[in-house]
């Protein structure tokens, strides 16, 4: 390849690399590199999922029943996604199904909440009493 | 001077003028094995996350290559993807039938990629590895020490043959590390240098471990309880992601940015569980050094190791 290719090549590689931030648009391979350059408050809001049996006795579940993935990342992102696009219901359905194989959920009928919750993670990693707010966005049934 | 193979060496070229870098054949083999043998090991890591895509039903949002899907696809194109992917992979490493199977990989370590992050959270630890390989796959990186080499050895190329795919891939780098620190400025400002905002990130990184039933840094409180460290420690990521191009100059500057950018790396390991294991296992830098003396200046006993095979 010519010097004048090289040339041209570089320049589309530069181009293709910076065109995501010039249009603000994250993609995969060629990205903003958004993640954590917001700022963020000391409250947060977080999407999960919880066991609550028949005494209230609340339970948390892993990452692999609530998400079926070990990545915390992928987990928290997709129960948003599913939240936000009206899908809470179906994917209490899916963590309950999990959740009736999961060999550490207490014994006796259990309910599923997918819930977000608004803490001040701060207290919450010193080990205080950090909930600010909990909304229940689906409750679904553990099959026995 | 000569090069390994009793060549003449070519001169030396700065990075930053990464049309006209030089470099022996065997810079861009190692490479090419570098990049090669990390992404194995990766995939074969992930392979469990690869192959849970398969139960994916809802919520697909295409992204990369996969944009140009409608919806999910079935399971059997995501196994074999997975099944042709890693066996392109080996040839990629092993440098075998390398002009044909090494855009192959490249094309499937994209595709799987972008289909992994095409269900509402789009991670960004595999994209500067699937550009590395992208831009060696496309170059002529099995011109030495490949399976390709032993059948038919080619005669040299132009020295700028081997030496500007290597500068392009530090230029991916460079630019990547630039893009992370504007990103901070753009969407953080200056809040994100002078205000609690890193620290606010390690604590719900933190938090949402613990909410999410998973381990979460055992370092994580006392970081965040050390709250006089987190304005400097945000103002040296910023300025150590904007000052990349550095690295570019070669030299003490060079592997100083480096060292920075992995200890980086490794405090957002240690305090946030986030682990980017490409500049962690320092494979992302590679470009920036002549990495073929890995094995040319190997250490005397695997030299004698190898000649008595």
């Amino acid at each position: 390849m010519d010097r004048r290719a090289r040339i041209l090549v570089t320049a589309v590689v530069v181009g293709a690399l910076v065109a995501p931030v010039v249009l603000d648009a994250d993609g995969f391979p060629l990205s903003t590199y958004p993640m954590y350059s917001s700022t963020r408050d000391v409250e947060v809001t977080v999407a999960t999922a919880r066991a609550v049996d028949a005494d209230g006795t609340i339970s948390t579940l892993s990452l692999g029943v609530i998400g079926d993935s070990d990545d915390p990342l992928v987990v928290a992102g997709e129960l948003r996604a599913a939240i936000r696009d009206g899908r809470a219901t179906e994917r209490c359905s899916s963590i309950a199904e999990r959740a009736a194989r999961w060999d550490r959920l207490p014994g006796g009928p259990a309910v599923i909440e997918v819930v977000t919750e608004r803490h001040d993670v701060v207290v919450q990693v010193e080990g205080g009493d950090s909930l600010v707010e909990r909304i229940v966005h689906a409750r679904c049934e553990v099959p026995v | 001077m000569t090069s390994v193979d009793g060549g003449v060496r070519p001169p030396a070229v700065p990075l930053w003028r990464v049309v006209d870098v030089t470099a022996p054949p065997e810079r861009l083999a190692m490479l090419r094995i570098l990049t090669g043998a990390f992404s194995l090991v990766y995939l074969i890591v992930r392979l469990p996350v690869f192959v849970q895509l398969t139960e994916r039903e809802s919520g697909f949002d295409g992204v990369g290559l996969t944009a140009l899907l409608s919806g999910p696809v079935p399971d059997v194109v995501i196994l074999a993807t997975i099944a042709l992917t890693l066996g392109a992979g080996v040839a990629y490493t092993v440098g075998w039938q390398f002009r044909r199977l090494g855009p192959v990989f490249a094309l499937g370590f994209l595709a799987l990629g972008s289909y992994r992050g095409s269900w509402g959270q789009l991670l960004h630890f595999e994209n500067l590895v699937v550009l590395h390989v992208i831009v060696v796959a496309l170059s002529p990186a099995a011109d030495r020490w490949s399976l390709d080499a032993r059948v038919r050895h080619r005669a040299p190329r132009d020295t700028t043959a081997y030496g500007w795919p290597v500068a392009l891939a530090a230029l991916v780098v460079v630019i990547t590390y630039v893009i992370t620190g504007v990103a901070k400025l753009r969407y953080g400002g200056l809040d994100w240098i002078v205000g609690d905002t890193l620290r606010n990130h390690v604590a719900y990184s933190a938090a949402r471990l613990d909410l999410l039933g998973g381990d979460s840094s055992p370092v994580a409180g006392w970081a965040v309880r050390a709250s006089w460290a987190w304005t400097p420690a945000a103002a040296l990521t910023v300025a150590v992601e904007l000052a990349a191009p550095v690295a570019l100059l070669g030299g003490r500057i060079r592997t100083v940015w480096v060292a920075a950018v992995w200890l980086l790396h490794l405090g957002i390991a240690a305090t946030m569980f986030i682990v980017f294991p490409f500049p962690l296992f320092l494979v992302a830098f590679a470009p920036f050094y002549r990495v073929e003396r890995l094995w040319t200046d190997r250490p005397r006993w695997l030299r004698r190791g190898v000649q008595a095979r």
